[in-house]
C-alpha cells in the first residue's frame, strides 16, 4: 500500500513538472551558441530538456550541463549545474 | 535670376545607390575605385537584418541584443564619466563583441556576415563619437 502510494506521487510529480527531452537539432545549436557567447565551455548541445518556457537544460559534449533560460528582465542567463 | 546648369556632383563621402539613369557614355565622368562589397549598414537596418535571420535561433538573438544593449551602456556611462575606461578598451569589447556576432552568421548568413563586417568602421565611427552617439535612439 506504502509502496503504491509513492508510485502514484512519483507519477504525480512527473505530470506536474514540465520537463521533457527534446531534441531539435536547431534549438540544440541554439543553446550552444548561447553558451559559447557567454564565454562557458561547452563545444556542442548533444541533449537537452525543456523546463518550461524559455527554460532549458543542456548537456554538452564535453559532459558540462547548463540551465539556460530568460529572467524577468528579458536577459538570457546561462547558469553552470 | 535663370537657373544654372547643375554642376555635377562633389564625390560624396557616403556611398550611394548607383544611378540607374542612362548616361551617354563619352559623357561619363571618371569614376573613383570603390571597394568591393555592399555598402555600410545603417544601425536599423542592420538590426532589422538581424532580427530577420534565420541562421541563428531565438536565444541567440537575445543574447546577443543583452551584448549589445550592456555595451552601449558602457559608452553611455564612459560618455557621462561614470566609466572609468578608454576609447581603446571599449573597441576592443567592441571587436570582440563584432568577431562573436561574425562567427555566428558566416555559415547561416555570410550575406549579412559580409554587410556587417563591411559596417564595422561606419559603426564604431558613430560609437566613438560623443554628438552621434548621443543622437542614437
Amino acid at each position: 500500500m506504502k509502496r503504491n502510494a509513492s508510485r502514484l506521487l512519483v507519477i504525480m510529480m512527473c505530470a506536474v513538472i514540465p520537463v521533457h527531452a527534446a531534441d531539435d537539432p536547431k534549438q540544440r545549436k541554439d543553446l550552444a551558441a548561447v553558451i559559447a557567447l557567454q564565454g562557458l565551455p561547452c563545444g556542442e548541445v548533444v541533449r537537452y530538456e525543456v523546463k518550461g518556457d524559455n527554460d532549458y537544460l543542456a548537456t554538452c559534449k564535453d559532459g558540462n550541463r547548463y540551465r539556460v533560460f530568460v529572467n524577468a528582465e528579458g536577459r538570457v542567463v546561462v547558469q553552470k549545474q | 535670376m535663370p537657373a544654372a546648369p547643375k554642376a555635377p556632383a562633389a564625390p560624396a563621402a557616403v556611398p550611394r545607390k548607383p544611378e540607374v539613369a542612362a548616361r551617354k557614355p563619352e559623357a561619363a565622368p571618371p569614376v573613383a575605385a570603390k571597394p568591393e562589397g555592399p555598402p555600410p549598414l545603417d544601425l536599423e537596418s542592420l538590426e532589422q537584418r538581424l532580427k530577420e535571420t534565420n541562421a541563428i535561433g531565438v536565444l541567440t538573438k537575445l543574447s546577443l541584443k543583452n551584448q549589445v544593449d550592456d555595451l552601449l551602456e558602457q559608452f553611455r556611462d564612459y560618455y557621462q564619466g561614470r566609466l572609468k575606461t578608454t576609447l581603446a578598451e571599449l573597441r576592443r569589447l567592441y571587436e570582440l563583441l563584432l568577431m562573436k556576432t561574425l562567427s555566428l552568421l558566416q555559415d547561416g548568413d555570410p550575406t549579412l556576415a559580409k554587410a556587417i563586417h563591411g559596417s564595422r568602421e561606419a559603426i564604431w565611427a558613430i560609437l566613438s563619437d560623443r554628438d552621434k552617439f548621443s543622437k542614437l535612439p
